[in-house]
């Protein structure tokens, strides 16, 4: 698939907060189908990457979900359901009616310690 | 150092000045050169480490440990360990059924690592007591370890299947009464109910999955007439006034939110308040000055009921 939903994570660090781990793991657990259309990572607010990240999409608190560069849902970790709306509306219109048919689908953590370090989480968290 | 100092201020009554407490957590580890892993799996390091953070700090008060996966590991959760933080929980026993289809059992002194805490205490509180500096026992709150326990799927739960939710939930209450009960038994004179990811939901759903599984530990807390706070982190602004009408004595929040607003809103339900030296912004980043940012505290936070901590 050529164009994904880009997800940005905006966190003090996903080891450290309980409340970024969650809001991380909200995107990382989502089902293998919604995976393959969403690219993410974690923004974590100690490394200097992260405060630009931060200062760009204007964020207000952490931890946050920025989905297209629109700040979606701050300091309030999302339903499933929430989620895939809020990405459905951002999509491009090749994927739309594919990611609204997944609604229904549920998290599944099968996956969520490899997708999770895919989106850097816990990786990037050092005082740069 | 004064233990008793701190103890006045989270019950929210008038102290000379406002007692001290660095969260110090796995920054101790860095203090006497040890991995975070390495430090909080042996009980010597432990207590080392929080004995020499304790004095190099002044502290008036210092967490035994600042850990929110003890309770979850030692009831089935595995943990990933880091050298430079705490370990994170990986995997979710209660990720598609309930604790007790899960056969999930309540923690004992002997599951996990509360041997290594109650061996931590037992060296460190001598000396801690010498220096005059109380221990707080940190407890994983109910929403954190139901998170723990059932993944990111509960913040969904709570909407969605609150039947499933509130099974979690209660279990996770239960198992605070027992943490509350272990940090009383190693000799902590103030215990905190630690639950970050609350402030991650709205108001209602505080007053129902939150509040009522905050109870068990406070009823063991108080009913051993120690002293009892709740912790939260982040934005928590939208569950600030159900914070305060949760039965602690008192409560503390972080850099997220204003002092003034956090002291107004404590002095009016009669609890103690603690914060919010910047972690990040100041102690961490240097974006501001951590001493403007301490004074600016201080003055916010007053002499009553105010303990100066980082947030």
């Amino acid at each position: 698939m050529a164009e994904k939903i880009k997800i940005d994570v905006l966190t003090l660090d996903s080891v450290q907060c309980a409340a970024c781990g969650y809001m991380m793991e909200s995107i990382a657990a989502l089902p293998d189908d919604v995976q393959e259309m969403i690219e993410y990572k974690e923004w974590s607010i100690k490394t200097k990457e992260g405060v630009g990240k931060f200062m760009e999409m204007k964020g207000k608190v952490l931890p946050s979900i920025c989905i297209e560069g629109d700040l979606v849902f701050e300091s309030i970790i999302p339903q499933y359901e929430e989620l895939i709306d809020a990405m459905g509306e951002r999509a491009p219109s090749s994927v739309k009616e594919r990611l609204a048919s997944l609604r229904d689908v549920g998290f599944n953590f099968d996956k969520l310690q490899e997708n999770l370090k895919k989106a850097g989480a816990g990786l990037n968290t050092k005082i740069a | 150092m004064a233990k008793q100092k701190f103890i006045d201020a989270v019950r929210g009554k008038r102290t000379e000045d406002a007692p001290w407490v660095p969260y110090a957590g796995v920054h101790c580890a860095f203090l006497i050169n040890e991995p975070a892993d390495k430090f909080l799996q042996d009980p010597e390091l432990l207590a080392k480490g929080l004995v020499e953070t304790a004095k190099k700090y002044k502290a008036d008060a210092i967490p035994l440990v600042f850990d929110l996966s003890i309770e979850a590991n030692s009831v089935g959760c595995d943990l990933k360990w880091w050298p430079d933080n705490v370990p994170s929980v990986t995997t979710h026993p209660c990720s598609n059924k309930t604790p007790e289809e899960a056969g999930l059992t309540l923690p004992t002194k002997d599951t996990g690592r509360w041997p290594v805490l109650f061996e931590a205490a037992r060296i460190a509180k001598p000396q801690l007591d010498e220096l005059d500096c109380a221990i707080i026992g940190g407890i994983c709150g109910p929403l954190t370890l139901g998170s723990h326990l059932a993944g990111v799927r509960i913040f969904t739960d709570v909407y969605k299947n609150r039947e499933f939710a509130h099974a979690v939930l209660e279990y996770a209450g239960k198992i605070g009464a027992v943490a509350a009960q272990f940090y009383a038994e190693m000799g902590c004179e103030v215990i905190a109910i630690i639950d970050p990811v609350a402030s991650q939901i709205k108001s209602e759903t505080f007053k129902e999955f939150v509040t009522p599984y905050v109870k068990p530990a406070t009823d063991v807390i108080n009913g051993a007439d120690l002293t009892s706070s709740f912790f939260i982190c982040g934005d928590a602004t939208k569950v600030m006034v159900d914070v305060c009408e949760l039965d602690t004595h008192g409560f503390a929040i972080d850099e997220q939110l204003n002092l003034n607003f956090i002291r107004d809103l404590a002095m009016k339900y009669g609890k103690g308040f603690g914060g919010n030296l910047k972690l990040t912004l100041a102690l961490s980043l240097g974006l501001l000055s951590p001493r403007e940012d301490a004074i600016v505290s201080l003055a916010a936070g007053g002499h009553i009921g105010f303990t100066f901590a980082p947030g």
